[in-house]
């Protein structure tokens, strides 16, 4: 009886908690960092259990791109507006812009398509591969409107001509 | 008991408990297979990879075959669609010029073009126009999205009616000029 009373007094139960608590506690020179206590068992890398990796965050593949994607929206109706309604071979310059401003909306809609149905993450193969197609294709296209557009009559010409014929 | 009575092993409980004999016949009946399996070792590779040509096997429930159309999401792709096809046109038209500028130069174009029955004509202006005039006005849809606008469920339906309405009109309009 008196034993364990003397169990359970004040000194003797700070004195086990301090124990129990450096029992418990992780041991940092013993395991390394893959294999960490946790409650609920050690956390081992590289098995299949492995959270998925993210790109370190970039202005340019983020807010940046999304402004400029709106911004180049917005601007692409005033300048088929003007464009239509100036007559392409009088004002050549915006019958530029708008070719390229019209790419480049088609070549970030193509882009959205490839993030959108053919990841990299899903695809390791096909999708880097299509990214860069894309890319090289853009640039073709981009010859052949400037091609177009000072060898010839010009997109927003050829359009209103072709309405006409 | 009750999970005996359920699985359907009363009768058997009750006989053993009644006659031991029969009781042992049993145990070791149902201990020993009737039939003997082959068993047969593979390694960890060759084991997921009948994993995965069974995962590929199987049926998966339909999901997008039977969600209900909606202005919503018909409209989305819808926008998708059209700015995919006049981009394909474009991209189309802008490499045919770079590697044969010869055919595809504008006096052969609006050549073949004047050529073209006016039935056909009218069908190709319509085809042209009207991708072109909803994806621009469901483009400004989208631009007063990120704005903050229409983003209610009654806002979206409204502001999708009133593109398709935009757009019928447009199409009319164009094809009349």
């Amino acid at each position: 009886m008196s034993l364990a009373l003397a169990a359970r007094s004040a000194t003797n139960q700070r004195i086990a908690a301090t124990f129990a608590r450096r029992a418990l506690a992780p041991r940092f020179a013993r395991g390394a960092a893959d294999t960490a206590y946790v409650p609920g068992g050690p956390v081992y890398k590289g098995t299949v259990n492995d959270p998925t990796t993210f790109p370190p965050p970039n202005k340019t593949h983020g807010s940046y791109h999304w402004a400029f994607e709106r911004l180049l929206s917005a601007g692409l109706v005033p300048l088929t507006v003007a464009a239509f309604a100036t007559s392409g071979s009088n004002y050549a310059m915006l019958d530029g812009i708008l070719g390229v401003s019209l790419v480049m909306h088609s070549h970030i809609g193509f882009d959205a398509l490839l993030v959108d149905y053919l990841h990299p993450r899903k695809f390791p193969l096909l999708g880097p591969v299509l990214t860069w197609t894309l890319r090289a294709t853009t640039v073709g296209v981009l010859v052949g409107v400037y091609q177009f557009n000072t060898q010839d009559i010009g997109l927003t010409e050829l359009i209103a001509k072709v309405w006409h014929a | 008991m009750m999970i005996t009575r359920a699985v359907g092993l009363g009768v058997a409980v009750r006989r053993s408990a009644l006659n031991p004999q029969a009781a042992r016949a049993l145990v070791f009946r149902n201990a020993t297979p009737k039939r003997f399996i082959q068993i047969q070792s593979l390694s960890p590779s060759a084991e997921q990879q009948i994993l995965n040509s069974q995962r590929l096997k199987r049926p998966s429930s339909p999901h997008f075959t039977i969600y209900q159309p909606q202005l919503t999401w018909i409209g989305s792709i819808a926008n998708r669609v059209t700015g995919v096809g006049l981009s394909v046109l474009l991209y189309g038209y802008a490499l045919a010029y770079l590697v044969a500028p010869g055919t595809f130069d504008s006096t052969h174009v609006i050549e073949f073009v004047a050529g073209l029955p006016d039935a056909v004509k009218y069908a190709g202006k319509a085809i042209l126009a009207a991708p072109f005039a909803f994806h621009s006005w469901n483009g400004l849809r989208h631009l007063s999205w990120d704005m903050g606008k229409f983003l209610t469920l009654k806002g979206a339906y409204q502001s999708g009616y009133a593109v398709l309405g935009l757009t019928a009109a447009t199409t009319v309009g164009l094809l009349m000029m």
